[in-house]
């Protein structure tokens, strides 16, 4: 192509992609200032002094003079250190203990064959479609009254520990993999929790990284639950911790703006780490 | 090998650990509410068999019925969102320098928890806010708008909200459908006559159904579960004169903040039938779509 540099038809072309370019330019950064103006706002605001105002026309975006006096507040106020501890206990323990357990359940009900494979298979796949908020109000009467870890993280740790969509992704997992690879092993002498270890495992990583990552987000961000369970500050993840910062600096937007840009930026900063495998993770469960 | 064995626990030892957390913290609970539904129950008192009275309160209830009202309605974000992420992905797919950075900033609303976005979107809307102060600068408005304290803006905002968390996420499923369309229709369509914007109505669309579908199935069942978004923007009140009140927001309220665990499981089991009368109609719709592709 560009061997006709001169070539009137070319530079048409050119110029029409040209104009193409710009429009399509224009417009991705007219919904990045959609998507991403919330945060730029919010982050600008917890930096703000008292001098410096939240409303005014025409609007002040930026903090005339940066101050971190908005972050010792709510630190000073709040156990922030506890509530990013307490997330932190609770999503790994799920993340790890979720996908070790689904991935336990999801070889049989991939290659193994046993009476009752198909009821379990076909009432797991029925509960599915169950809304999560049913199961709150019998589980609340558990948490009190028979496991009695009400405001405690066990709460929000037990319920979580295996769920149906992680086992059905891992069993697609497993299923794609040959028999003769497993039969192979069989013969070869290894017992199943061996073949499961060391053979099946390994060839499912991508899928055990989508799970991962769902169950991560997932509970980071968990709020319905974990608002029903904690109620002692010190024990509060940082999503319910946010919403208890919230009412406690009611007429204080600095304060909630620094409350709000540290509850974020954790899972901002992880995203940007591993982007490719965020967005193929989420969106990945798609295709089954 | 494994057939000569008649019976192995092997398989009953795999899939126990994960079935004992489903049966007590799924099945049981399952089962329990479809009970509770038929009692008298506050938790912290033995629940006492009523019959049918919850389902007959509700059906008497008109906070309830505005609640059924205002998920259906709520539902519209769903054709908002399939409509908005189409667009989206049609302007993102394609190789130009930067673009996996805007696909980037499209996507942090998905990752940044409905809590702390809900928070950032109150303080905005606040009377003393950003979007009041841009509006009154630009001229638009002379003065400010209480945004959340208006009942005919409360469930308008929340739905934003929520298209605005969900779109960099339905894009991504958009744009991966998109990129498994076949150049050469495009390419067909073009020697049919087609400019850029039917191009993409006559081969992008149709291309792009098993996407559709799903996004409708998966958008559709969580507006219907719709709750943090509510929650925040009305500050656990549900708005003035309950404009903002949904299905999940009055069973929550029923249970955790008036102590009608009975009253609410009912709500629950409407929720469960409506939930599965959804999934039906969208499976039916998944069916007749494959055959038609067939």
């Amino acid at each position: 192509m560009s061997t006709y540099k001169s070539s009137d038809a070319f530079n048409g072309a050119k110029l029409h992609q040209w104009f193409d370019n710009t429009l399509v330019y224009i417009l991705l950064v007219l919904v990045a200032v959609i998507t991403v103006f919330p945060f730029l706002w919010v982050f600008f605001t917890s930096f703000k002094g008292v001098n410096d105002p939240i409303f005014s026309v025409p609007p002040q975006l930026l903090p005339s003079s940066p101050t971190v006096d908005n972050y010792l507040r709510v630190f000073t106020q709040l156990p922030m250190l506890s509530f990013y501890f307490n997330s932190l206990v609770v999503t790994l323990t799920v993340v790890v203990v979720n996908t070790l357990f689904g991935a336990l359940a999801a070889y049989p009900l991939a290659k193994m064959k046993f009476r009752g494979r198909d009821a379990i298979f076909y009432t797991l796949l029925a509960t599915y479609v169950v809304p999560p908020v049913l199961t709150s109000i019998p589980s609340f009467v558990l948490a009190v009254n028979v496991f009695h870890f009400y405001d405690k993280l066990a709460s929000v740790i037990f319920p979580y520990l295996s769920g149906v969509l992680t086992i059905f992704l891992l069993r697609q997992a497993f299923a794609a993999i040959p028999d003769d690879l497993i039969n192979a092993a069989r013969i070869d002498g290894a017992n199943e929790l061996q073949i499961w270890w060391s053979i099946l495992l390994p060839t499912i990583r991508p899928s055990l990284a989508t799970v991962a990552i769902i169950t991560f987000v997932d509970q980071w961000n968990n709020f319905f639950w974990p608002s029903l369970m904690l109620h002692t500050r010190a024990n509060m993840t940082l999503q319910v911790g946010l919403v208890a910062l919230q009412g406690a600096f009611a007429n204080d937007a600095r304060g909630i703006a620094a409350g709000v840009v540290m509850t974020v930026v954790p899972m901002i900063i992880f995203f940007a780490l591993l982007q490719k495998q965020f967005i193929a993770g989420l969106t990945g469960a798609v295709k089954g | 090998m494994n057939k000569i064995r008649s019976f192995s626990l092997t398989p009953y030892l795999f899939l126990m650990p994960a079935l004992i957390i489903i049966i007590v913290f799924l099945l049981y609970p399952i089962g329990a509410v479809v009970y509770y539904s038929f009692t008298d129950y506050s938790i912290t008192t033995p629940p006492v068999w009523v019959g049918i009275e919850n389902y007959q309160k509700l059906l008497n209830d008109p906070i309830f019925w505005k609640a059924l009202q205002n998920s259906f309605v709520y539902l519209l974000v769903t054709p908002a969102l399939i409509f908005i992420s189409i667009l989206m992905a049609i302007v993102v797919n394609r190789k130009l320098p930067g673009i996996t950075l805007f696909r980037t900033l499209f996507f942090i609303p998905v990752i940044s928890g409905s809590i702390a976005v809900g928070i950032a979107w109150r303080m905005m809307l606040d009377t003393n806010g950003i979007i009041n102060s841009i509006l009154m600068t630009i001229g638009m408005i002379k003065d400010p708008i209480q945004w959340l304290a208006e009942p005919a803006y409360t469930l308008g905002i929340a739905m934003l909200l929520t298209t605005w968390m969900g779109m960099g996420y339905y894009m991504m499923i958009f744009l991966a459908g998109l990129q498994n369309i076949p150049e050469e229709l495009y390419e067909a369509a073009e020697l049919d006559g087609c400019n850029a914007w039917q191009k993409h109505w006559v081969v992008s669309i149709p291309g792009l159904r098993p996407q559709i579908t799903f996004v409708t199935v998966i958008s559709s069942l969580a507006a219907l579960q719709v709750f943090n978004e509510i929650y925040i923007l009305t500050g656990g009140l549900g708005g003035i004169l309950n404009s903002g009140v949904t299905v999940v927001f009055y069973l929550w309220r029923q249970a955790f903040r008036l102590n009608h665990a009975g009253m609410a499981s009912a709500i629950a089991m409407v929720l469960l039938v409506i939930t599965l009368l959804f999934s039906i109609i969208n499976i039916r719709a998944m069916e007749s779509g494959t055959e038609a592709d067939a």
